[in-house]
């Protein structure tokens, strides 16, 4: 259990490194630039960057990779423990280890955008993000850390999918509700017409919006396939597949906030800053179904 | 929405006429419209929430304690405490199955007829018109840069049509449109569901059933037997419960077919009835054994200890004394009208015994012995009193028994959910149109295109797009 616990604390103190490192980046000088016509990026976001920007970037991004790496360990090794203790593995049994896998998903999903997009600006959010949920595990209760053995309900197969999913999709709704924080920010700077620098490395408002609706189209069919398997499950273990206990009714609301939200964008005026305020919302929703039905509500999920 | 034709709502307002034919076009309009559906995720969304913060199907003390009395009356009156059966929850849900329906009947045939042909002559300013549009000057023939542009569309897995008229070429490429039948499969999926749902809830059952071990019960739904033949219960090392187990056996015309052993999350499954291991406990109205003290009355002290056997005549040695066991209450009550002893709950909270002695062959009495009250009876002209001591109880194993027959149609109508969605929101529709007008040295190409969405993975296709047309 030891190692386990140890490997995440360096997870959450390489995070904190590449935070800080993403936020240093967003603050190190640039050289002024021709403003690009809006919707047409000229290249990369990283032809903007200075010389010191360009190097905070580097290491930033290095950091963050290899703290990923090390949550991949604390992962694998949590689950290793879990499979000598008591013959399941799935590491994401209880509410710590379920918080550490959501924050691995949200850097490995940063990692992939800022890999295919080459925006390294969303790191000082979306690390940022992922961080806290690392941070937040490590508050809770050593006892709530440790790798109890699963109680006879949740002693399955289906833990393995049904959890993984659904965390998975909340990280994805994790990365939209950072890109809101983004676009609220950069807007307000543009609509001040602020020139600082800090907003010069972000990328146009029209991206921003644009890759937050992208991570919650992935996040979408994602929780619905969840939810399903979830379904599955309690057909399987509790004799119906729906019992309107509250954390499945809650991750369906989750899930109808965020189809309003898609259907919503196909009308006029519900792009940009609607669009970010809704997808901040929605991820404050998402964390009360994550976190606030566990501890202020009661039902079958209740972890602890 | 930048798409210059249509998918968007066009709620554009028509002069009212009185006409059938207004009447059900403004129906469907109404039906359709993607405000209702907005509309309708978030009453459902915020209606559910009531169901989570105020306990279902509690009794009537619970609420009227908690929120009090006024409150609860109110609660009965909205259905706040089964809020997810009341009329207007389920006529949100049934509203959207007909929105989501409308919305099929209204938009799946343009997407049909596009997958199978489309629009392909257009006007310049209609290129010109489009968000991602360029113009382009190449130097070799017509034909050359259309046949190129033919292979490039078509090697990015575009479906190409083309057209030649008067001097200029019109080419057309699309690819992309299963997004948007899996929008359609998922608006199909909803209904799907719900009907799923209500077939289980109209034909299936669920039951709880509590039953002892070495018992056979019969199941009167599915036509056969079922004998528990165990129940356990195994643990961890440190203590904590590992599963809960119950071995049951099903009989049918007599002869035992198939012997399962169920857990928790590993059921019996047969002729579509499910049985779940769902609970286990201590029986109310059967133990194993008991232990009782006899005293003699004129000394008060104990001559003998017996364990009794459920059922089962025990003589004991040395006195002149034959004992049965015939009764047991766990929560012991009578009922003074019908003169019956019952348990009035559960709980074992003042468990008894009821014996049946017969002494010297010539006292017989039925006394009734209490756990926690020793000395309440006494049996009259006996030599002897009786106390329980302890007892060993029988477990039962709670069985959840279910059958429904709407569970595959709910599965299918989840599988084309999930495969809608994941089809929409990773293949993304795009359409591209070029003309190919000659020049003074060459052609120019006006090339446009429209996505609704992706806008910029679409921006960077389009920039390759044109820099291969280029080169
Ligand atoms: C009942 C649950 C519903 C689900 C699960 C659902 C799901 C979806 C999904 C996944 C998409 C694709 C989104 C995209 O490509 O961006 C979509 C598109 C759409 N939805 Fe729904 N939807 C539902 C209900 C409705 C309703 C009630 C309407 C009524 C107006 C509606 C109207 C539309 C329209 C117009 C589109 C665009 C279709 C296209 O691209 O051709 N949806 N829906």
């Amino acid at each position: 259990m030891a190692r386990s616990l140890f490997l995440f604390d360096m997870t959450f103190w390489l995070y904190l490194a590449a935070l800080g490192l993403y936020i240093a980046y967003l603050f190190a000088r640039r050289p002024t630039m021709e403003l690009a016509p809006a919707g047409h990026p000229s290249g990369g976001y990283e032809d903007r960057d200075g010389a010191w920007a360009a190097q905070l970037g580097q290491v930033a991004t290095l950091v963050t990779v290899f703290g990923w790496i090390m949550n991949t360990l604390a992962l694998t090794t949590r689950a290793y423990e879990r499979m000598e203790h008591s013959g399941t593995f799935a590491p994401w049994s209880n509410q710590f280890e379920a918080m550490s896998y959501v924050s691995w998903a949200i850097i490995l999903g940063y990692v992939l955008l800022e890999y295919r997009y080459r925006i390294k600006a969303i790191g000082a959010f979306v690390v940022g993000i992922g961080f806290i949920a690392m941070g937040a595990a490590s508050l809770l209760p050593y006892r709530y850390q440790t790798a109890e053995p699963l109680v006879p309900a949740l002693n399955s197969y289906w833990i393995y999918i049904h959890v993984s999913v659904t965390l998975t999709s909340y990280a994805a709704f994790a990365m939209a509700g950072g890109l809101g924080i983004m676009y609220l920010l950069k807007e307000r700077a543009e609509r001040k017409g602020s020139r600082s620098r800090f907003y010069e490395a972000f990328p146009d408002l029209e991206t921003i919006d644009e890759l937050g609706y992208k991570a919650i189209m992935i996040g979408f069919p994602m929780l619905a396939f969840g939810i399903i398997l979830g379904a599955m499950w309690a057909n399987y273990a509790w004799g119906g597949y729906w019992s309107w206990d509250p954390k499945e009714t809650w991750s369906l609301i989750v899930w109808l906030i965020y189809g309003a939200y898609i259907h919503a964008r196909m009308t006029r005026g519900w792009e940009g800053h609607r669009a970010a305020v809704y997808a901040i919302f929605g991820f404050l929703m998402v964390i009360f179904c994550f976190w606030g039905v566990n501890f202020l509500l009661s039902g079958l999920h209740a972890y602890a | 929405m930048n798409n210059p034709d249509t998918l968007t709502d066009q709620e554009t307002s028509r002069p009212s006429g009185l006409g059938w034919e207004e009447f059900s076009r403004e129906v469907v309009e109404f039906f359709a419209s993607i405000k209702l559906a907005m509309f309708l995720f978030i009453a459902i969304a915020m209606t559910a929430t009531i169901g989570t913060v105020i306990q279902q199907g509690e009794r009537p003390e619970v609420y009227i304690k908690e929120y009090g009395e006024e409150a609860y009356r109110w609660f009965v009156r909205l259905g706040f405490i089964d809020v997810y059966h009341t009329w207007w929850f389920t006529s949100l849900l049934g509203l959207l199955c007909i929105n989501s329906l409308t919305c099929f009947y209204k938009r799946f045939p343009a997407v049909w007829r596009s997958m199978r042909q489309d629009k392909v002559s257009v006007t310049l300013p209609f290129i010109k018109g489009m968000k991602q549009h360029t113009e382009l000057s190449v130097s070799s023939s017509q034909e050359q840069t259309a046949a190129q542009m033919v292979r490039l569309f078509a090697e990015k897995g575009y479906r190409v049509l083309a057209k030649k008229d008067a001097g200029e070429v019109t080419i057309y490429a699309t690819k992309g449109i299963m997004g948007r039948v899996g929008a359609h499969m998922a608006h199909l999926s909803a209904t799907v569901i719900v009907l799923g749902g209500l077939l289980g809830s109209s034909y299936g059952f669920q039951e709880f059933g509590v039953c002892l071990e070495g018992q056979t019960y019969h199941i009167p739904r599915g036509n056969f037997d079922l004998r528990v033949d165990k129940f356990w219960i195994d643990y961890h090392e440190n203590g904590s419960v590992k599963s809960y187990n119950s071995t049951l056996t099903v009989i049918e015309d007599g002869a035992s077919t198939v012997t399962k052993t169920i857990t928790v999350n590993d059921p019996l499954v047969h002729k579509g009835i499910w049985f779940y291991q769902s609970s286990y406990g201590d029986a109310w109205d059967q133990i194993e054994v008991a232990r009782v003290n006899i005293k003699d009355k004129s000394t008060d002290k104990v001559v003998k200890t017996v364990d009794l056997e459920w059922k089962k005549e025990q003589t004991v040695e040395g006195l002149p004394l034959k004992i049965t066991m015939t009764d047991f209450v766990a929560d012991f009550a009578f009922n003074s009208t019908e003169k019956k002893v019952f348990s009035k709950s559960a709980e074992h909270a003042n468990p008894a015994v009821r014996l049946a002695v017969d002494e010297h062959n010539s006292v017989q009495a039925t006394p009734w012995i209490f756990y926690h009250y020793p000395d309440l009876f006494e049996v009259k002209d006996s030599t002897y009193q009786f106390e329980l001591v302890g007892y060993q109880p029988k477990k039962f194993t709670g069985l959840q028994i279910a059958k429904n027959p709407g569970i595959n149609v709910v599965w299918i109508g989840s599988t084309m959910l999930v495969v809608g969605m994941t089809l929409s929101s990773f293949i993304y529709h795009r359409r591209l149109w070029a003309k190919i007008i000659p020049a003074d040295t060459g052609v120019t190409v006006h090339l446009g295109g429209t996505t609704h969405k992706s806008q910029i993975d679409f921006q960077k296709e389009f920039k390759k797009l044109t820099d291969k047309i280029q080169a």
